[in-house]
């Protein structure tokens, strides 16, 4: 995955032809959360004014103010890092040993078990949803973290991933470790894990998006309010007081936002990580 | 990768650490934030599924019964109307972790699994706290009733209203000498009502809004007016679809010429109450819509659905209060949650503003109440119900309304013809009929219904 | 890779060369039974065993309430065979792959070569086109049910009309389906992006050495080198799309759109599931379900080994 570097080239026509495409294209692109954003800094009242306007007329902060008086969002918000945190910790231990022992180790029924990893690829809360939402209520996690936090940490994508990546590290490093008399776990969290951590940002990160803006799952297994995280809340549970839009793209942004501004930040890991996770489904 | 670099990392390391630990207790604990904060008296989780005008009458009621009962903690939450919130309260209830209260539409309870979802409500306690059954319609008391016990107390009963702009019909010389809407025997009558209607119509606006491309709209007024046709559902068994095609089809007809005729626009299905607000003279709505249009200060008045077939008939569903099934109910949340349902039941004058007509007998008939219009003209609605038929699939966006709902829409809309429409209605029915009810495994012949 | 490889000084690569061959069968890699066990207990327990779970109360006529289900053989699976309802949903299911997934690929490459090409401010398109994907699904969807919008939406506002797109039959799945584009497509496009960026810069250098213009250059090298990113991206957008819920039942209010024109198979589950409470039936399909998705996902496997097997 070597970028090729060229030399910064001056305006020519053809650059600057792309460049306006490509600002036009950005702006349709980003015109939605302008949008939305524009919609959460009205009034109620303007924001459902027929012909509607982009920019408002009477800027005001009510909507957001209102959110966090009469909302639960900040119980949801909270509900969406602590279920979000947990859920990349475990998939990052327990995939990073997995794809470990998957790539390096030998026990028996490796092969088979393997193949399962293989074919759970294949299942999701989409498609057992049903059943899945049956398990945990038969093992009382309805309506808890832990009913949204555990079936959340068994993604055989993740654990394929580190396997692809641990199979390509050459073997003679942990070889030598062993000769020096290093055990097996030291040398796994001591040599391998950093080699790997690369790989395990990008799937953190990850894993981090995807439990963030996960709706299925919770809204499946989450029925109490308190409990629900940002994208459910949001889109089950209304203010008493109607479908307020201002409000809701208020709070539709507020989840969305932590999620962009850690992009802005960690643009090269997270663009290195689909790179990986990406080509190495190829 | 220098000294700050590894620095910085470890800080990273050691905050992102550090959430995790807190994530974890917090995720061990289990409670939810705004448990947490308040734990100190007793505390009655309340599901409603009230928005918009509702949802304020509710919340002012709750804030009284706060004010009078300030040992018991109300936590209130309302979650989407219709499908998802009977969703959400089967899969909390199903997972024992329900609230403690809960609102459901009494249509709803048969096919609810009283018993295993739902707890009986204790009767003595609520005659404690000042409902009682003679209180009540018996009709509507007896509709929460299964199997002996009382599994729904009815909060209100509310109906499918035609409301009227007095401006535009006083124009079009359509109100009578008493302020009212001139009455309406046949459908005949209506279409030249409508006709008269447009004339004195702004442009670009409809005549009429009757929700063509809502399913539940739709579904609700060809009840009321299959109704009015004195069409049937089923045999007393049920184990016969009685179901006329004749008389649906001749209501689909009818419902269908308001498009053909160009009284209601396909493309402001969905803007019934703005049309309405800008001019529109007549919209069929729920009562509930009241509020919005007197906080509007409109000049209008609102009747019963007409009744073009002769009969006085409009589609009506209450609001009830329900105890979900809870493993361990008893004790002080669940005396609160006794106290809370009586309260709200009778202090419904608040909820009356909302447009609901008060199933509490005595609040119905206090003069501050007969005093309310448009109320009160269309008070006697309570006396002309249009229910559903009384099966385990029926009731408030139920099976029923969800399996027959669409092709009432797609007969108004004309994508099928209305004869059509009317047998698909009744292999519709068929279908249910013979479904066993997955609660109880029973089909409506059986008894899945109970009521 | 890179990474391993600059670690490895060459000293500790001379060292373990010799003695590699002494510890490759001992006992640093043996018994790694301990390391796979966190995940398979997750595994088995969140995955497995609903699948299981799944296949057996497709058998029965379980009710939501999880308790007294009794074996009813093969009626759910005859009944789901003449359900219409079934049906119909995998139909619109099915309609919103076919419409979504060539969309997306193309839509995920032209993205791909204008941020590839364009020489200033990377960062900046690539943000631009990735950031949809960042939002929550119930957000991105409300947000363009709310531009959809008849009268206070911006998109009829801006191309004129009154086109009801969220109440028509015939608009109705095509609003979620543009929705869709705008906000997955950033994910495919990072895709794209990083196999363009991956294709050796010394092959167009020759390409152009030899006299092949830009289409040529595009057609010979850039196409073919990313036939297999293409394979890809195409299988995601499939299992994906086939999957849609989210985005559908938010644009519709959790309902089934008009003349239930929008109800997807996994909205159609869940409505028999957790609506209707019918668990065995409901489970019965999402079986049925799992079987087309594997059978997607084994046909890719297939063609990738076909496409080796004719390459060699």
């Amino acid at each position: 995955m070597s970028t090729t570097t060229r030399p910064r080239t001056a305006w020519t026509p053809g650059q600057i032809v792309l460049t306006l495409l490509g600002t036009a294209v950005s702006v349709v692109f980003l015109a939605p959360l302008a949008w939305g954003l524009f919609t959460s800094l009205k009034s109620e009242t303007e924001a459902v004014e027929v012909p509607p306007h982009w920019l408002p007329e009477h800027w005001t902060g009510q909507a957001w103010k209102a959110l966090f008086d009469t909302g639960n969002i900040t119980n949801w918000f909270v509900n969406s890092l602590v279920v979000s945190v947990c859920v990349t910790t475990v998939v990052l231990l327990v995939s990073a040993l997995a794809g470990y022992g998957f790539a390096r180790t030998e026990f028996r029924g490796k092969g088979v078990l393997m193949g399962l990893v293989m074919a759970g690829l294949m299942i999701s809360p989409a498609v057992l949803g049903v059943p899945l939402f049956t398990t945990v209520q038969q093992m009382g996690m309805v309506d808890t973290y832990w009913g949204m936090i555990l079936p959340q940490c068994a993604p055989a994508a993740m654990v394929y991933i580190l396997y692809k990546f641990f199979q390509g590290i050459p073997r003679e490093l942990e070889e030598a470790a062993f000769i020096d008399g290093a055990g097996r776990w030291r040398v796994f969290f001591t040599i391998v894990v950093p080699l790997a951590r690369p790989s395990l940002a990008a799937v953190g990160i990850f894993t981090f998006i995807a439990s963030w803006n996960n709706f299925l799952w919770p809204y499946m297994v989450t029925s109490n309010p308190d409990l629900m995280t940002m994208p459910n809340g949001i889109a089950t549970v209304m203010n008493s007081y109607g479908i307020q839009w201002a409000q809701l793209m208020a709070g539709g942004l507020m989840a969305g936002l932590p999620l962009i501004v850690v992009f802005v930040f960690f643009q090269r890991q997270i663009v290195a990580g689909v790179a990986h996770t990406g080509l190495a489904g190829q | 990768m220098g000294q700050p670099g590894l620095t910085r990392r470890h800080l990273l390391g050691a905050a992102g650490g550090l959430t995790a630990a807190a994530s974890f207790g917090f995720a061990a604990l289990g409670s939810g934030a705004d448990a947490l904060a308040s734990h100190a008296r007793t505390r009655v989780r309340y599901w409603n599924l009230f928005s918009g005008g509702d949802g304020s009458n509710m919340i002012a009621m709750l804030n009284a019964f706060r004010a009078a009962h300030p040992d018991i903690a109300v936590k209130d939450s309302t979650l989407q109307w219709g499908n998802p919130f009977y969703t959400k309260l089967a899969m909390a209830a199903a997972g024992n972790r329900a609230p403690d209260l809960g609102v459901m539409h009494v249509g709803r309870v048969a096919g609810f699994s009283p018993g295993r979802l739902l707890d009986a409500w204790d009767v003595d306690l609520l005659a404690e706290y000042g409902v009682r059954e003679q209180d009540y319609h018996p009709g509507l008391w007896q509709r929460g009733v299964i199997d002996g016990k009382l599994y729904a107390l009815p909060l209100d009963v509310h109906v499918q209203l035609c409301f009227y702009r007095k401006d535009v019909l006083r124009k079009a010389g359509l109100l009578g000498a008493d302020d009212r809407m001139v009455p309406v025997t046949s459908a005949d009558d209506w279409f030249g009502v409508l006709k008269e209607a447009r004339k004195a119509t702004r442009k670009g606006l409809q005549t009429i809004g009757l929700w063509i491309n809502d399913q539940n709209f739709q579904w609700w007024f060809f009840v009321a007016f299959y109704t009015q046709l004195g069409g049937t559902w089923f045999d007393a068994a049920h184990t016969e679809v009685t179901f006329d095609t004749d008389k649906a089809a001749e209501v689909l007809q009818f419902l269908r010429r308001h498009v053909t005729d160009g009284y209601a626009d396909p493309a402001m299905g969905s803007v019934n109450a703005e049309q309405f607000l800008n001019g529109a003279p007549f919209a069929w709505e729920g009562n509930w819509s009241v509020p919005v249009y007197a906080g509007a200060k409109l000049d209008y008045g609102a009747m019963p659905l007409p009744p073009v077939f002769g009969k006085q008939a409009t589609h009506a569903e209450s609001h009830a209060f329900v105890l979900p099934h809870r493993s361990g109910r008893g004790g002080a949340t669940d005396e609160a949650a006794h106290r809370l349902a009586a309260y709200v039941v009778t202090h419904a004058r608040q909820w009356a503003a909302g447009g609901h007509i008060p199933a509490h007998l005595p609040t119905l008939s206090t003069p501050a109440y007969r005093k309310l219009y448009p109320q009160n003209e269309y008070v006697s609605a309570m006396n002309h119900q249009a229910n559903e038929p009384k099966v385990w699939f029926a009731g408030s966006t139920g099976i029923l309304a969800q399996r027959v709902g669409p092709v009432v829409v797609s007969s108004t809309l004309g994508s099928v013809r209305p004869d059509a429409a009317a047998r698909r209605m009744k292999s519709e029915l068929g279908t249910l009929l013979a479904m066993k009810n997955p609660m109880d495994g029973r089909t409506a012949a059986q008894g899945g219904t109970a009521a | 890779m890179t990474t391993a490889e600059t670690v490895l000084a060459p000293a500790t690569r001379a060292r373990s060369a010799a003695a590699g061959a002494a510890v490759r069968r001992g006992q640093g890699f043996q018994h790694g039974g301990w390391f796979v066990a966190p995940f398979l207990v997750l595994f088995a327990l969140f995955v497995i065993w609903p699948l299981l779970r799944g296949i057996y109360l497709s058998f029965t006529d379980a009710n939501i309430s999880g308790e007294g289900e009794s074996f009813v053989g093969l009626d759910n699976y005859r009944e789901a065979l003449k359900d219409p309802l079934m049906w119909d949903a995998l139909g619109h299911s099915a309609y919103f792959t076919l419409l979504v997934v060539p969309c997306i690929t193309v839509l995920a490459f032209l993205l791909a070569m204008l941020a590839h090409h364009i020489e200033r401010g990377k960062w900046l398109w690539r943000l631009c086109f990735f950031a949809p994907f960042l939002l929550p699904s119930t957000v991105a969807g409300n947000l363009w049910q709310w531009l959809f919008n008849p009268g206070t939406g911006m998109i009829n506002h801006i191309f004129g009309g009154d086109t009801p797109w969220l109440t028509d039959t015939s608009y109705a799945m095509l609003a979620i389906v543009i929705e869709t584009l705008w906000w997955t497509v950033g994910f495919s496009f990072l895709l794209y992006l990083a196999a363009l960026q991956s294709i050796p810069g010394h092959l167009y250098e020759a390409a152009k050495l030899d006299g092949a213009n830009a289409w040529h250059r595009m057609v010979h090298i850039t196409l073919p080198m990313l036939r297999n990113i293409t394979g890809l991206v195409v299988a995601l957008q499939i299992l994906a799309s086939l999957q849609v819920f989210d985005q559908a039942v938010v644009m519709m209010d959790f309902g089934p759109g008009p003349e239930n024109a929008t109800r997807t198979f996994v909205q159609y589950t869940l409505e028999e599931g957790f609506t209707s409470y019918r668990v065995g039936y409901a489970s019965a399909i999402s079986v049925m379900f799992f079987v087309i998705i594997a059978a997607v996902a084994l046909a890719r496997t297939w063609l990738l080994r076909n496409r080796e097997e004719t390459a060699r």
